[in-house]
């Protein structure tokens, strides 16, 4: 199932290297990180990969001086997808240097809920009738000035668990900093929605992707009550998923806590043809990942942190 | 080089706006003979143009209170096919989750409107372009925004008759966050936050100018809206060709008063009208349709009637 998967991947390459969310649109950062991080999971050892090469061309030759990616082309400044840039490189040694500098940027890089003002007055006001949420803790935004938020969160800690970001400074404090956000952010009962766990003293709703990138991004504390609670939830929940993007993610994430579910894969085969859109080149990634046996890309959260 | 906005009157030189209200008392009523007579009415310049409807699509809705209603949608693009519009897109971006796949599924649009694959564009990752504001409401100077809203010859935004928590109230003009990619901006599009959400309402208006508004509130949400409301039957489409009137008027059904809403009272001065004697009533008179929302403690302002109910506090 997987070959079939990296051949459409392949055939949904642009002329320039990248690809695009969909066929037919213009390469943007976000998919083809995705792309190559699949081609690579799949790519024989030693062996020249034409289409990889040249994703990773378009992949390094997008990077800004400043070592961050934007999110489109002509983005006056870099974001979250360079979490997902340095994701893709860490296989690649001969791109070491854009890779550490990436890192760089993403350990420099604070949400605007960190600042010392900002945390106090939120300390000084009590919102607690509307959010519950705590103001010590912070970890990465979408977009730079803006506030800490649980995807682009996990995606950095993620990364920056890799080896090559081991000499960055103070990156320990920061990731404990974005391991209490992810806890504090969690919804009643677990699992992680984009970062609003309860509003106006309403629980929030889980969502399957934020929950999924949270248990990868926390998978060195994978024994804590939390981890078990979310992925209770994702089992409990897992019949309803119709969609591939969720089934490939959920597969993706009780996987790499041991607790798999054949039917889940059968599910994702089979909406291939019963799809109601066509399939988006994140949806084609990550079930080319979820069935990857062996899934050497998510290595970086099993090894030790930086 | 971003593209620079179209320019833009002032209230004095806008002609009256037009909007009607017709009863509706649920889903399964025949919606699109509703909309297709009372957009006649319009006579919009559709024959041979691509128009764009922009539901409002924020999450999963299988209870169908949270979602512009799969049944509106779809007889308002038929409406506008039998109207002569080339093509019709239905196109949205969650702002806070990115699985529009799952949202879709979730409401069943495709057993409306299929096939969906064809029509429908999720405005998240769709090719984008820059548009540089001509308004400085907000701080942004400029936005990305979906090709596919660009090039629509006709937009219609179309939001469901909702409170929100931050903003006081959703409907055609909140709608247009969602066009907003969260590609390129993240899940929920918090540039917006920061940048005032009135104030970017009004930037977004501007920029891309919404050309009509069907507001869906046949059953609406109150209180803690956009999605974790309370469900509100009201029985009532509203649309117009001035998608502030539509707003105003949708916020007087609600009971509330448009004045209050700062985004909409912000939009009067460069986008639309909202005093009743610039806005052509069709069908329903809005005294015979009035139902009062409940709103949170923080918009009791917004009431008409100081004695209307504010949320249950017992429920927080």
């Amino acid at each position: 199932m997987d070959r079939e998967f990296l051949a459409c991947l392949r055939g949904l390459q642009n002329v320039d290297g990248g690809w695009g969310f969909n066929a037919g649109c213009d390469s943007r950062i976000e998919p083809t990180a995705w792309a190559l991080i699949a081609l690579h999971e799949f790519s024989s050892p030693g062996a020249v990969d034409e289409p990889l090469e040249r994703g990773l061309r378009f992949l390094t030759a997008a990077q800004r001086e400043d070592g961050s990616w934007g999110a489109a082309a002509g983005q006056s400044e870099g974001c979250w997808v360079t979490s997902l840039a340095c994701w893709a490189l860490l296989a690649h040694p001969q791109f070491s240097a854009k890779l550490l500098s990436g890192l760089r940027w993403l350990n420099d890089d604070r949400p605007r809920d960190s600042g010392f003002l900002w945390r106090m007055a939120r300390k000084l006001v009590d919102r607690s009738r509307i959010n519950a949420q705590s103001a010590s803790f912070s970890g990465w935004s979408w977009t730079p000035h803006t506030a800490s938020w649980v995807e682009p969160t996990c995606y950095a800690m993620i990364v920056l668990h890799a080896k090559a970001a081991a000499s960055l400074s103070n990156l320990p404090r920061r990731i404990g900093l974005a391991h209490g956000m992810l806890y504090d952010r969690m919804c009643p009962g677990g699992g992680w929605n984009c970062g609003n766990p309860r509003v106006y003293g309403v629980a929030g709703q889980p969502q399957v992707g934020p929950t999924v990138w949270a248990l990868i991004a926390l998978h060195e504390t994978a024994d804590r009550r939390a981890n078990r609670e979310s992925l209770d939830w994702l089992e409990s929940i897992q019949d309803t998923i119709v969609s591939p993007e969720s089934l490939a993610l959920a597969h993706i994430g009780l996987g790499l806590y041991g607790r798999q579910n054949s039917k889940l894969a059968e599910r994702l085969q089979s909406s291939h043809d019963s799809s109601a859109l066509p399939w988006s080149v994140q949806a084609i990634t990550w079930a080319a990942l979820a069935f990857s046996e062996n899934p050497g890309w998510l290595n970086v959260v099993s090894s030790k942190p930086a | 080089m971003p593209r620079e906005t179209p320019a833009l009157l002032p209230p004095f030189s806008r002609p009256d706006s037009r909007v009607a209200i017709r009863r509706v008392p649920n889903y399964q009523s025949d919606i699109a003979a509703v909309l297709y007579e009372t957009l006649r009415e319009f006579d919009l310049p559709v024959r041979g143009k691509v128009v764009l409807l922009k539901p409002n699509l924020i999450t999963l809705d299988p209870l169908g209170i949270t979602n512009t209603n799969p049944a509106v949608i779809a007889a308002a693009r038929e409406s506008f096919l039998r109207l002569g519009a080339s093509e019709v897109f239905i196109g949205d971006g969650s702002g806070i989750d990115r699985d529009s796949q799952a949202i879709l599924e979730s409401m069943r649009l495709r057993e409306f409107t299929r096939p969906l694959a064809k029509i429908f564009v999720d405005l998240n990752v769709d090719d984008v372009e820059r548009l540089r504001f001509r308004t400085r409401a907000s701080r942004l100077k400029e936005l990305y925004f979906p090709k596919i809203l660009l090039r629509a010859d006709f937009v219609v935004s179309m939001p469901k008759l909702k409170t929100h928590h931050w903003a006081g109230v959703t409907l055609s003009l909140k709608n247009m966050f969602g066009a907003v990619p969260g590609a390129c901006y993240g899940w929920p599009k918090n540039v917006l936050h920061w940048a005032g959400i009135d104030p970017a309402i009004l930037d977004i208006n501007a920029a891309v100018r919404p050309d009509f508004a069907i507001v869906d509130g046949i059953v609406g949400m109150e209180g803690n809206g956009p999605i974790q409301g309370s469900l509100k039957p009201a029985g009532v489409l509203i649309l117009g060709d001035d998608p502030v009137a539509v707003d105003s008027t949708s916020v007087r059904v609600m009971g509330l008063l448009p004045e209050k809403v700062k985004h909409l009272a912000q939009a009067a001065t460069l986008l639309g009208h909202i005093e009743p004697q610039k806005i052509r009533q069709l069908g329903e008179s809005i005294t015979d349709v009035r139902n009062p929302f409940t709103v949170l403690h923080e918009f009791r302002h917004l009431r008409q009637d100081p004695n209307s109910p504010l949320l249950n506090q017992n429920c927080l």
